[in-house]
């Protein structure tokens, strides 16, 4: 779990929460190397993506991390749920242990369909978050 | 021979390394929780060496081996959580599930209750749109015919864990008659 | 071969092949597919012949926030009315948007 800097100029920060399978992907999607978050300029955006299943032990862990972001940041991150697991359970949704989708817990701004969405996914949205395409 | 000193003369004999140690519900074949543990010898090239020990359903107990073996305590955790195992003298912490967790999941009597609970799409028979109540209907592949286990005759006697296990899995249900 | 190629692809509706049988919504693992369909008789028989209806498809909608795209919904169409395409189906702001109705008229409804 790291803060990276994704386009490198400072105007998009991501932080990815690694639960499961889909984190693989953002290896594949990021280029950048991960860096502590600085003092952020106002207008940069803060978005935090959550891979993976959510199991319910680790649920409220998760929605303590992006309560933790904000206050670093200083702003609320967009939250974006990648994959089946992370928006609904996905295949898991019906097992003993798993959270139906992380939005059960808190506010999902985006949610990227797919098992795993491949890594165009990840950038593709991150694009539109960071404003640099017509969403 | 007792558990714990059946696997201390493992140990001695040269297999001294933990492998795994897991449960397994036995219902349908026997009327028991099995507890298997395999150990492996390093040094020489020999077969890894497995231990069972049978449990009854009701009241399954067993010696912890966390003092031959300290690493046997997660695998301990995790059957005595997800199956009801009770390891004597071992660690009684949770392992993967909240501490609020009711129900002992692995076993193949134990319902997965968000497949009750949603309307199955499968449920719907060509031709239809909605779910139509009190018709007889499919149930998907997990959940027990509900005349064993959801919507019972009540006056019936409780169904027997085989019944529900089977009937998960699409087998025949037998009822017994009072 | 770039990645795009390597990444599972993306599942849509042949509405014509499609007959109602429910073998896909009933074999899917995660219970993604949703199907509504009604029985119409069907017209124009000779004279004489007995009644027959045939089934007509309603609804058919996959919900992409369960769908693990393992596929099998399209093995086991009896009439290969489901297919692997490369169009994505594209991230939306809420769950429920994710549930695609693939039977144009039903569409058009809810659009």
């Amino acid at each position: 779990m790291r803060w990276v800097d994704w386009y490198g100029d400072g105007s998009l920060y991501v932080l990815d929460v690694a639960l499961a399978c889909c984190a693989v992907e953002f290896d594949a999607a990021s280029a950048a190397a991960a860096a502590p978050l600085p003092t952020l300029d106002e207008r940069a955006r803060v978005a935090v993506v959550i891979f993976g299943t959510v199991t319910d032990r680790l649920a409220p862990a998760v929605a303590a991390i992006v309560d933790g972001c904000e206050q670093q940041a200083g702003r609320r991150p967009m939250v974006i749920s990648f994959g089946a697991c992370a928006s609904s359970g996905g295949p898991y949704w019906d097992s003993y242990a798993v959270t139906k989708g992380i939005d059960q817990l808190l506010a999902v701004d985006v949610y990227v369909p797919g098992c795993p969405p491949p890594p165009e996914a990840l950038s593709a949205v991150l694009d539109q978050v960071a404003g640099r395409v017509p969403s | 021979m007792d558990w714990r000193a059946a696997v201390e003369a493992l140990k001695a004999d040269g297999f001294d390394y933990f492998d795994w140690l897991g449960c397994v519900d036995e219902i349908g074949r026997q009327d028991c929780l099995r507890v298997v543990l395999v150990v492996r010898n390093l040094s020489q090239r020999a077969e890894p060496r497995m231990l069972s020990c049978s449990l009854s359903r009701a009241d399954p107990r067993i010696d912890t081996i966390s003092g031959v073996f300290a690493g046997a305590s997660w695998h301990e955790r995790e059957a005595a959580e997800l199956f009801g195992v009770e390891f004597i003298g071992g660690e009684r912490r949770r392992l993967l599930l909240n501490p609020e967790f009711e129900g002992t999941p692995l076993r193949k009597d134990e319902v997965l209750g968000a497949r009750t609970g949603v309307n199955w799409p499968g449920a719907k028979e060509p031709g239809e749109a909605d779910f139509t109540p009190g018709r007889r209907r499919l149930v998907p592949p997990g959940v027990p015919d509900p005349a064993v286990w959801g919507d019972r005759d009540v006056s019936q006697p409780s169904p027997d864990p085989i019944e529900i296990s089977e009937s998960s899995v699409g087998g025949r249900a037998r009822r017994r008659r009072t | 071969m770039t990645s795009a190629d390597a990444s599972h692809r993306w599942i849509r509706l042949i509405e014509p092949a499609c007959t109602s049988c429910m073998i896909c919504a009933r074999e899917c693992p995660t219970w993604c597919i949703n199907i509504d369909s009604h029985t119409e008789s069907i017209d124009g028989l000779p004279p004489g012949a007995r009644d027959r209806t045939q089934h007509v498809l309603d609804r058919f909608a996959i919900d992409w926030s369960l769908c693990m795209y393992c596929g099998i919904c399209i093995e086991e169409c009896p009439f290969d009315a489901l297919e692997w395409v490369t169009e994505p189906t594209h991230p939306a702001p809420t769950s429920d948007a994710l549930v695609e109705e693939m039977v144009p008229a039903l569409s058009t409804e809810l659009a």
